[in-house]
């Protein structure tokens, strides 16, 4: 189970402080497909991004399986996010100067328990599940940019995450490529029993969610 | 499948490696301070060690700056003070050492016997035997043109410039043996020329063959005894004050001074020596405050790509390990550099001021192979010091910052 509780973020900027995220509760049960809907700056990439383990909470608890991730360490809310988070941005994330199997390993490798294995054998299989085997010792820079998505999946499925937390995943690809890539996230969610959280604008992606989180003005609308 | 797994170390290595690359323009000139700075701190240690050690012979050659005598003993003024004159007077050896006195750098007692018929040159001929203590020496020893290929021992001579016999052979001394260890170079004082030199347990040995006033031996041929102190005065110290200073600390003494303006050159060079390494610190710490700025910037502009690593679980350290490994890399590279270059500006100086030294007569004497070595090593590692340091700071405020507000950042 995921849960927030009374969860708020606020940036201090030139012009005072901003309230991103207002005191939100929110439950999603483990394995349910969740969509995040929103007007733009609605405050869903703060909450996604403070889910993840990447943006400290100003205020408020997220729960994962009743532990407080907030009130790890640094060094075991790096584990946490290794092992249990998947991230995938709204950009293209991958590290230019790494070949896409390496970057699609390097989570597993981070840990030196995961990284006993068949880490690269592993990177290829999934590589080569999103259609991406004929790439693995490409450059980020020599694919496209539907194929770097498909390869940020990938290393956010390396380690087998708990959960998978998608921002705008397909924001700037083409009807065919999103599609696609949509299939592979609500594949991984329905196959290997992933939490995904999704972000979109998509209304009739949302729809297909079994729960849907509105936000508006960084609260839960619905 | 990928045919060329990596580990973790390489891949983060690999990493840095490949950022080096990033901003070829930048990195250079990275590189070329570091390696300016670097080659100006091995150069420069090198070569004032070097010339340091050539003033230490060439100014020990000078004689000292002071010498010691019982306040009655007669004294040739010479140019150089490099032995004291015969006396029936005496010193206790130990006498200037307990002193302890802060305007004096190091001092060197002799023993001096002048005696007849004791088997060197012809029958009448009166022979100066000079005892002096090898490790306190610094008037003798800096003179020997030819020597044996070992450590002086007991039972050796060393000869003035004017006298003369095959290096290793014996020399009877009132009928004892002794071999010839060295040869002395000419001076100009006459008692540093005719002398024939010998340690103190050498001289001492030899006393119960030297007949003195009354049949006994000569008073400073026994232990603990002097016939007086050569001095060499401490950098900041005149000789004004040094002898002030003795008299004032020892009853029944002669202070002799030397050429004072030897002294004051010694020590002008010296200061001129701390002024060049205060110039080389301060090169070094300028690069150093330069590659910090650039490590600044470099951070700033991959707080992405951190921010990416921390958002996959990569650990602080991780991050911070990852930055040090590329700083040292380049300012590693640019230290062996400076050190390469500095070898080749010493071979430029070996070819053209050296050699024209060595024709004028003036050695230059070069620090040995095993120090030049680890002045390079040094060099080095003190440019990868400063990489780790410069990038340290960003690195780590970089690090502390949460994955997601590194991920927004431009750059």
């Amino acid at each position: 189970m995921l849960s927030c509780r009374h969860l708020r973020k606020s940036y201090a900027t030139e012009r005072g402080t901003v309230v991103a995220v207002e005191g939100i509760d929110l439950d999603v049960p483990a394995g349910r497909f969740a969509a995040v809907i929103g007007r733009s700056g609605s405050g869903k990439s703060s909450l996604m991004a403070m889910i993840g383990g990447l943006s400290r909470p100003s205020n408020g608890q997220v729960l994962v399986d009743s532990m407080d991730i907030w009130s790890l360490s640094d060094a075991e809310l790096a584990r946490f996010r290794n092992g249990r988070i998947g991230f995938i941005f709204q950009f293209a994330s991958l590290l230019p100067t790494l070949r896409l199997v390496d970057n699609v390993a390097l989570p597993a490798m981070l840990d030196h328990k995961r990284a006993g294995g068949d880490v690269y054998g592993r990177a290829a299989t999934l590589l080569a599940r999103l259609g991406l085997g004929d790439h693995l010792d490409a450059y980020p820079t020599e694919v496209s940019a539907g194929e770097q998505r498909r390869a940020v999946i990938a290393r956010a499925l390396i380690n087998e995450p708990q959960v998978l937390l998608a921002d705008e995943p397909t924001s700037d690809l083409d009807e065919q490529t999103e599609i696609e890539i949509m299939d592979e996230l609500l594949g991984v969610n329905r196959e290997l029993g992933t939490t995904l959280l999704l972000v979109t604008h998509n209304l009739a992606l949302a729809e297909q969610a079994e729960q849907i989180v509105h936000i508006a003005n960084g609260a839960v609308v619905t | 499948m990928a045919r060329r797994p990596r580990g973790l170390r390489w891949l983060l290595l690999g990493l840095a490696l490949q950022n080096l690359g990033r901003r070829k323009a930048r990195m250079l000139f990275l590189i070329a301070a570091v390696a300016l700075g670097s080659g100006v701190v091995f150069t420069g240690a090198t070569l004032m060690q070097s010339i340091n050690r050539s003033m230490t012979a060439g100014f020990t050659r000078m004689g000292a700056d002071l010498m010691v005598v019982p306040e009655g003993a007669l004294t040739n003024i010479t140019a150089a003070l490099l032995v004291v004159e015969p006396t029936d007077l005496v010193l206790d050896a130990d006498a200037l050492g307990k002193a302890r006195l802060s305007s004096v750098r190091r001092s060197a007692a002799q023993k001096i016997v002048r005696v007849q018929h004791s088997g060197i040159g012809s029958h009448h001929d009166s022979v100066d035997l000079i005892g002096f203590e090898p490790a306190r020496d610094f008037t003798i020893q800096p003179w020997l043109v030819e020597k044996v290929n070992r450590e002086l021992r007991r039972g050796d001579v060393i000869l003035g410039a004017a006298r003369d016999a095959p290096l290793g052979s014996e020399l009877l001394i009132f009928g004892k043996p002794h071999t010839v260890y060295g040869r002395l170079a000419r001076t100009g004082v006459g008692t540093h020329e005719r002398g024939v030199f010998m340690s103190f347990a050498t001289l001492e040995a030899l006393a119960p063959a030297i007949p003195g006033d009354g049949g006994a031996p000569p008073a400073v041929l026994a232990p603990g005894k002097t016939t007086g102190f050569l001095v060499e005065l401490a950098p900041d110290a005149t000789a004004l004050q040094a002898r002030f200073a003795i008299l004032s600390a020892l009853k029944g003494v002669k202070v002799v001074s030397g050429d004072s303006s030897l002294g004051g050159i010694r020590q002008g060079l010296a200061a001129l020596l701390d002024g060049i390494l205060a110039l080389m610190v301060l090169m070094f710490a300028s690069s150093a405050l330069m590659v910090s700025v650039l490590f600044s910037a470099i951070v700033t502009e991959r707080r992405r790509e951190l921010g990416l690593l921390k958002a996959i679980g990569a650990r602080r350290a991780q991050v911070l390990g990852m930055m040090v490994s590329e700083a040292v890399l380049a300012t590693g590279l640019g230290g062996l550099l400076g050190v390469v270059l500095g070898v080749l500006v010493l071979r430029l100086y070996e070819h053209s001021l050296v050699y024209y030294l060595d024709r004028v007569g003036v050695p230059f004497l070069w620090i040995d192979a095993p120090t030049m070595l680890a002045y390079a090593v040094a060099a080095i590692a003190m440019a990868s010091v400063i990489g780790a340091l410069a990038v340290l700071y960003p690195a780590w405020r970089a690090s502390r910052r949460d994955a997601y507000d590194l991920v927004r950042s431009e750059g």
